[in-house]
């Protein structure tokens, strides 16, 4: 793939920027109705938290044809003082240029990263294109913590809906706590901060070709940091509502990319896993608050549909490595009604330890074996959906929070099958 | 008496006794050809048993499925003792047929001749056959995960659907390399898999008329209730 960088009008526009303080990049495709909000609240954040700094804005895109492009190079906050009280006079820079490679959020941040590389940008930070709830005081959160606290990655927090971001808090967490050790609660966020360091460290691995080029980029910078013993950190950022991902995007497609990525990890990391005793907190910063969050609809009864369509269709294919104990599960589960039925914890950890295994020793073709865990994951999030029915946010945090503890306790079952 | 006893029994019996005199050499010669092809089998048996168990061969055809594939064909020996044995084989094979060849008799070398000439056909369909195994499984696979995915209720009926059209698709191919029917073959196939193809638009017509019915008139009334979840 070619460096974005010897791409000239990104050259000259390098040439004139020479270096930067801090550089906020901005992965987007087909974006223009959200991504004017986010620029102008990074352009406050320079603004408001980083007046005496030289600030870079990167727009990686993927090749909109909505005029995202045009958006961000004509967005700009004209009345600084309806704003801010005190802002900064100097402008800010501004590069906005199509990504190279496999499409995807990975390959953007590539160019992201490598922009960064050159301008020797002291600290990073990337924001979803398709935020609705960010403010000025991201930038700040996701930054400070690396320019005055000395960390390397700046993780988010945030409050979502209970049914918001099912893979992270029914796979992704508990999977990379029980795995590293660290409690990263949303590792694939997709809003994060990392020093010069990290970012010149990410260019050094060549994975560009793969899942991370796509969906799988979060969980690999999470996981790299990590587990290469960057110091790493949490900010709260408040309430996180944006646009849905790619609406187009398949389900199976995204499960792919993401547990794909975290797999192809346990793969590069098992002695440093394999090591890991327990779970520890990083420390998080930001004043946390509780925020109201606009409901979700969700069709259960099509979700058990689906599930146990799968559970009919594909338990030949999982009894090559799923135990019998699972089997037996899925085989009864078919005669469930949605009010009965439930996924208990040590099942669905057991799935996913057994699906891990089942990819790292190749029993069957990769896609498939991941593309298969599909119908599964529904059935867990069913399951979930209808046991937290009426539960509040806290106690929903407590049921993930038993999630996570189950996928630490049965790590042996994983760490005594891997090989 | 004499003259008579000496051609219809002495010279007869001479031509005999010199042909098989001279044949004798390439009889010796042949045999010999055939002890050195069996021995040479034999070591190189054991020479590529070792080799292949050392490079995990094995392994790899369980992954891959051609294990399964065997042991659907009823052959319980592993690959590597499998392809081994195949190549032991070969060997004597083609060191029986040199030594046919040096036995210099013209009925026999013709026949090995044909035989020959047609051999490679009958690997190509061989293989042609098995990567027709292969992928058939292969893409029924897929199309099975993926239509599960989907929500098609008859998802299982596609996959098999899809594996058994790829292997009926690499056994006419086979069968045409081996050219046996030929025309026949084609036409054979042509008539089924557009004869499957009309059925199922034809049971797709009558049979999904209520289903198309009710999805022309969820679109125009308005769409069921849908997830707004947020997986990542």
């Amino acid at each position: 793939m070619d460096s974005i960088i010897l791409r000239k009008e990104v050259q000259e526009r390098i040439k004139e920027v020479k270096e930067v303080d801090i550089l906020v990049g901005i992965p987007s495709y087909n974006n223009a109705r959200t991504i004017g909000h986010v620029v102008k609240a990074v352009q406050a954040g320079f603004a408001k938290y980083f007046p005496d700094k030289k600030c870079l804005l990167v727009n990686s895109d993927g090749g909109s044809d909505d005029g995202t492009t045009e958006v961000v190079q004509n967005t700009t906050i004209e009345d600084f003082q309806s704003i801010l009280l005190h802002y900064r006079v100097e402008p800010f820079f501004k590069i906005a240029t199509p990504y190279h490679g496999i499409p995807g959020k990975g390959s953007a941040f590539r160019t992201i990263f490598e922009i960064a590389g050159v301008l020797n940008a002291k600290a990073c930070a990337v924001v979803d294109s398709d935020l609705r709830s960010i403010t000025p005081e991201w930038i700040e959160l996701l930054i400070k913590p690396v320019i005055d606290g000395g960390f390397d990655y700046v993780a988010p927090l945030y409050h979502r809906h209970k049914y918001d971001g099912t893979i992270t808090n029914s796979i992704v967490y508990p999977l990379t706590r029980a795995l590293y050790g660290k409690r990263v609660r949303q590792p694939i966020g997709g809003d994060f901060g990392f020093s010069e360091k990290l970012a010149k460290f990410y260019l050094t691995k060549d994975v560009w070709e793969t899942d991370v080029a796509k969906y799988g980029i979060d969980i690999w910078m999470t996981t790299t940091a990590i587990a290469n013993n960057f110091k790493v950190c949490q900010s709260f950022l408040g309430a996180k509502i944006h646009d849905p991902k790619d609406p187009g995007a398949d389900l199976s497609a995204m499960l792919h990319q993401v547990v794909g990525a975290a797999f192809d990890l346990m793969e590069i990391y098992p002695d440093i896993w394999k090591a890991i005793k327990g779970s520890e907190a990083v420390p998080a910063f930001g004043f946390q608050y509780a925020v109201g969050l606009e409901p979700v609809n969700v069709n259960v009864d099509r979700m058990m549909e689906k599930f146990k369509l799968g559970t009919k269709e594909l338990s030949s294919l999982w009894k090559e490595f799923l135990s019998k104990d699972v089997l037996d599960f899925l085989c009864e589960s078919q005669r469930l009604s949605k009010e009965e039925f439930r996924m208990p914890d040590n099942i669905w950890a057991e799935i996913i330890y057994s699906f891990a295994m089942a990819y790292h020793k190749k029993i069957m073709n990769r896609e498939h074996l991941l593309k298969s865990l599909t119908p599964l994951y529904i059935g867990r999030v069913a399951s979930f959906v209808i046991e937290t029915w009426e539960s509040g946010a806290e106690e929903v945090e407590d049921r993930i929070e038993e999630l996570c503890m189950t996928f630490e306790d049965k790590r042996d079952f994983l760490i005594n099958n891997w090989d | 008496m004499g003259d008579f006893l000496q051609r219809i029994a002495i010279e007869p019996f001479k031509r005999f006794f010199d042909k098989v005199i001279q044949f004798l050499p390439n009889f010796l010669t042949s045999t010999l050809i055939l002890i050195v092809g069996i021995v040479l089998g034999m070591a190189l048996k054991g020479i590529f048993l070792r080799f292949f168990r050392a490079v995990g061969l094995d392994r790899v055809s369980e992954r891959s499925g051609v294990i399964e594939l065997l042991r659907k064909g009823n052959i319980r020996d592993s690959v590597s003792v499998l392809l081994s044995k195949v190549i032991g084989w070969v060997t004597v094979f083609i060191f029986a047929i040199i030594s046919m060849r040096e036995l210099k008799i013209p009925t026999v070398e013709r026949l090995f001749e044909s035989f020959l000439l047609y051999l490679p056909n009958v690997f190509v369909a061989a293989l042609i056959l098995l990567f027709g195994y292969l992928l058939g499984n292969f893409f029924g696979r897929a199309a099975l995960i993926a239509s599960v995915n989907a929500g098609i209720r008859f998802s299982g009926l596609i996959g098999k659907f899809v594996k058994f059209t790829v292997f009926i698709l690499s056994a006419t191919m086979a069968l045409e390399q081996l050219g046996i029917g030929r025309e026949t073959v084609i036409i054979a196939f042509a008539i089924i898999f557009g004869g499957i193809v009309l059925a199922l638009a034809i049971a797709f017509g009558l049979g999904g008329r209520d289903i198309a019915k009710a999805y022309l008139e969820k679109k125009m009334k308005g769409e069921e209730k849908k997830d707004e979840i947020s997986h990542l």
